[in-house]
């Protein structure tokens, strides 16, 4: 039985070689992936980050004409005030209607843990279904109905039939795994068992005759369909950078349309009416695109983040290798480069030589790792969130072109303290909810990502880099704070190693 | 049975905890769950109440055993003695508390006796779990295990010392401000106070409150059973009270607070005077664009049980509005509304209480109760209409035309820092920020 089939999809800690905690070189890294010495890894401390289930939510939350229906206790959910109001903004950046999802909580009780929670389950489905009048219904799965063995597949199975709404079970349990990537493949299992991905007959099209007309027709929508890329986003990419990838797929002649995050269950119906898929980060989204390929034929892409030049280059031409482009996907990339390597010059006296420490996920920081290199910056060390196969083949390239880096997989802040006293990078680039924490310490921080800027393809890169001077300009803010503020680390904590609580 | 709630205003009890445990100073909380629970509920908690932030350990700094599924089979107990280890060893602090999440309380992970092993080491744990209540209970129980349990008895008590309780940290967005302006009012009573969680505290304030003479819990219903326990292991009796909002309810307050511990009456009247003097010294000026703009409105409350009070009284008796209804968002049990019922009847105010914890029925009843103009001649409905809510309350604000102010959880839209609308000077703030909100699109 493949994964696809199964009421609960595996977490990646099941399905690829996988890890959270290790230090060294990019090699030894490669090497322990390899060996399987990276899932053994673990730590003696650790402090809170994200779960499964917080990242799933941030893909469903995207979703329009939708609600959440939070099986568990009253606790799991108190993100979505944040995120309704976020992705709300998300909506309306993409045309679509700023309407928040409703969400409900089955707020299982001490008295449910115990008799179990699935009655409560199906009438909150129903009020939902009845009271809204939603789409689609995400019924999202946590810890406690996991550990009591509520059958949430077979409630969601049997709603499914009676409601007017899709109802899409997300099994997100945040105990299954440390690692937070799980969240992907756990929101693609429900769309993919959930929801219908082709187009419906007297919906989406009417069905065709024979006849000179409808033939024709029917050329004409393979000759759209055999030139349309589906583009797979993340929670990191914002509309901006997905704007620069159309224009970029437009330039070759190609349609580029946008999934999952932001998509109604109208436009999944049409998502298997592509040439092909193209990934834009190489862990986000193989669950999703191998059973596309499997149940469609679809063929996918999956060529690093756009980023920089050598990384968008290599992503365009990875696209357009499958439609016999290459040709035009380099032309339109050397137009590009030219334009775009005019626009920064002025700005690489400023930056040049500058140490930066990198920080966020794993695709994202190597593939910018390259791109800072390409701008004379000098890129000091890596910490990825976390390591798993999909990210080999861009570590390969970072391999090269970095022999000597250094990097940790580990998205826990203090080791991050540590590494930026014992560093003392220039910048350090990092993830979103770690900026406060460098202001702290002192240091000058840029966001590695942020859905509201651009990042990808040639525009982005030439934003960033505005980035990143602006940052140098004025360092006086985190200058006064970190003069004041303590941080809770003993200070025995900085004469140690970084990965001191790393353990085998 | 329980039933489901449509988006809650409060969390779990471990989300409670984080956030009354991290606003404490010098403490440190360690969370025995899976790697998500610290992370999310601090993170709600830290941008939910007007971007509150995390603060010194908490958010991603805050230690956990991260449980995963090894734990759930095998138990998690040896993952957390580890764990509060390593936190000893790196994290600097006075007192660490171990607060559960659901899934370690599911496993019967005996977490009490991991901490006991640390014997002489400041390590308490508390039982937080999801399933056993919503935030304020988890404020409750922190407070329970640190005031309570952690703390030693002391004979020798301090006349003078207040500990103020009841303000519940985010859940009350405004509970820096506010309790920084209780204890001004107090200290100019010539008393002394505990606030515990404003940044001018310390450890120290959290050892003494056993030695306090008096507990002023603000809250008809979050506190008052922390209190009786603090009463039965520190004999400091406890006094139950609305946060006043205003100068009248702070003139109130003061008088009665005065006569709880023995201050001259006197000195409370001058300080009323004094206090008064500057309010209307501000506030007389305000009148000009207050009447000339017919800033008079009908307004609807949609608050926490704490705030409910406090905020009708102040639009009913220093605005001169007209409260139509006043909605508590939290999730009482029957007793707890029957205390804020009996509160709110000897208040003497006229609007009427409601309670409601789903947010599109709040909006729903809103709509039903008060319908807005769709265009007749001669409508007879409550127009202009103010609603005092949280972030959850502007699209139902804005959908019919009526004005909003988010003053409670979650607030998205604004920022608080040292803000609050306690006293006097949480008066002119409400005041301030109620017409700040009317005049904004005018220039």
């Amino acid at each position: 039985m493949s994964f696809y089939d199964a009421a609960i999809p595996p977490v990646r800690d099941q399905r690829l070689k996988i890890g959270d905690s290790f230090a060294g070189s990019v090699c030894e890294m490669l090497d322990c992936a390899k060996s399987g010495c990276m899932l053994r890894r673990n730590r003696s401390f650790w402090q809170t980050g994200a779960c499964q289930m917080a990242l799933t939510l941030m893909m469903a939350a995207t979703v329009e004409r939708s609600a959440i229906v939070m099986h568990g206790p009253i606790g799991c959910g108190a993100q979505l005030h944040a995120l309704s109001a976020q992705t709300n903004k998300g909506k309306a950046q993409r045309g679509k209607q700023p309407v928040p999802p409703p969400w409900v909580s089955t707020n299982l009780k001490e008295s449910d843990v115990i008799g179990g929670g699935e009655r409560k389950l199906r009438e909150t489905i129903e009020y939902v279904d009845r009271e809204f009048r939603p789409e689609i219904i995400f019924v999202v799965s946590t810890c406690a109905p996991n550990i009591i063995g509520d059958d949430v597949e077979d409630i969601v199975r049997k709603a499914g039939e009676s409601a007017a709404a899709h109802v899409v079970s997300l099994h997100c349990p945040g105990f299954k795994s440390r690692v937070v990537a799980s969240a992907y493949d756990a929101f693609y299992h429900g769309l993919l068992r959930h929801l219908p991905l082709s187009p419906e007959p007297w919906r989406d099209f009417v069905p065709h005759h024979d006849g000179a007309a409808e033939e024709l027709g029917k050329l004409k929508y393979e000759y759209i369909r055999g030139r349309t890329v589906n583009i797979w986003n993340a929670t990191s990419i914002g509309p901006k950078d997905e704007d620069e990838l159309i224009r970029l797929l437009g330039a070759l002649g190609l349609k580029a349309r946008v999934f999952a995050e932001y998509a109604s269950a109208d436009e999944m119906r049409m998502v298997s009416q592509a040439a092909l898929n193209a990934s834009m980060c190489d862990v986000h989204d193989d669950y999703m695109l191998s059973f596309l390929k499997e149940k469609f034929g679809t063929p996918y892409v999956m060529a690093g983040m756009p980023i920089g030049f050598k990384g968008t280059r290599r992503w365009l031409e990875a696209i357009a290798s499958r439609f016999g482009l290459e040709e035009d996907a380099g032309r339109v990339a050397d137009y590009e480069e030219r334009r775009a390597r005019e626009a920064i010059a002025p700005f690489l006296p400023e930056i040049e030589g500058k140490r930066v420490l990198l920080c966020g996920g794993v695709v994202r920081v190597g593939t910018e790792a390259v791109f800072l290199k390409e701008l004379g910056m000098d890129v000091i060390s890596f910490r990825a969130y976390h390591y798993d196969d999909g990210a080999e083949e861009v570590y390969g390239q970072v391999a090269e072109e970095f022999p000597d880096a250094r990097i940790a997989v580990s998205n826990q802040l203090f080791e991050f303290c540590n590494q930026i006293k014992e560093l003392a990078p220039d910048l350090v680039i990092s993830h979103n909810g770690t900026q406060g924490t460098l202001a702290k310490l002192g240091v000058t921080g840029v966001q590695l990502f942020d859905a509201d800027k651009s990042f990808f393809g040639y525009g982005g890169l030439f934003y960033m880099l505005r980035r990143i001077v602006f940052a140098f300009r004025n360092t006086s803010y985190q200058k006064r704070l970190s003069a004041r503020v303590k941080m809770p680390y003993r200070d025995s904590w900085y004469e140690k190693d970084a990965f001191h609580y790393i353990k085998d | 049975m329980t039933s489901f709630v449509e988006r809650p205003r409060s969390a779990c009890a471990l989300s409670g905890a984080l956030s009354t445990i991290s606003a404490l100073p010098g403490v440190i909380p360690i969370v025995h769950a899976s790697m998500g629970c610290g992370g999310n509920l601090s993170g709600a908690n830290a941008f939910g109440a007007g971007y509150w932030g995390a603060g010194y350990c908490g958010g991603g700094s805050i230690p956990t055993s991260a449980i995963t599924e090894t734990e759930i089979v095998f138990g998690g107990n040896d993952r957390l003695r580890e764990e509060i280890a390593s936190t000893l060893e790196l994290i600097d602090g006075e007192l660490y508390v171990v607060a559960t999440g659901c899934m370690t309380e599911m496993i019967g992970d005996d977490t009490r006796g991991v901490t006991a092993d640390f014997d002489g080491k400041p390590v308490i744990a508390v039982s937080t779990p999801s399933f056993k209540g919503d935030s304020y209970a988890g404020y409750e129980i922190a407070l329970d295990g640190i005031f309570n349990d952690y703390l030693r008895h002391t004979e020798k008590k301090n006349a003078k010392l207040v500990n103020i309780f009841g303000i519940v940290p985010a859940y009350d967005p405004f509970f820096r401000g506010d309790l920084e302006e209780i204890a001004r009012l107090i200290r100019a009573l010539g008393l002394e106070a505990n606030t515990f969680f404003t940044p001018d505290q310390t450890f120290g304030n959290v050892r003494s409150a056993s030695s306090a003479a008096l507990n002023v819990v603000f809250s008809r219903v979050w506190g008052t059973s922390f209190a009786e326990r603090f009463e039965k292991t520190h004999g400091t009796p406890f006094w139950t009270t609305e946060l006043p909002v205003g100068p009248e309810a702070t003139d109130e307050f003061l008088l009665r607070l005065a006569e709880r511990m023995k201050v001259p009456k006197q000195r409370a009247k001058n300080l009323i005077e004094r206090e008064n003097g500057v309010y209307y010294g501000y506030f007389e000026r305000t009148a000009d664009v207050f009447c000339d703009s017919d800033f008079k409105f009908y307004a609807v409350t949609v608050t926490n049980s704490n705030y409910a009070i406090p905020v009708a009284r102040y639009a009913e008796r220093e605005l001169g509005w007209a409260v139509l209804d006043s909605f508590v968002t939290d999730q009482l049990d029957e007793s707890q509304k029957g205390s804020l019922l009996a509160a709110y009847d000897a208040s003497g105010l006229h609007s009427g209480l409601l309670f409601e914890t789903d947010s599109s029925r709040v909006a729903a009843a809103i709509t039903q109760r008060h319908p807005q103009n769709r265009g007749e001649l001669y409508f007879n409905g409550p127009d202009p209409l103010f609603i005092l809510g949280s972030s959850l309350e502007k699209a139902t604000a804005q959908r019919r035309g009526a004005n909003q102010l988010s003053i409670s959880f979650p607030a998205f839209n604004r920022m608080i820092v040292d803000r609050g609308y306690a006293g006097y000077r949480g008066g002119l703030h409400l005041f301030e920020d109620i017409v700040g909100s009317l005049v904004f699109p005018k220039g």
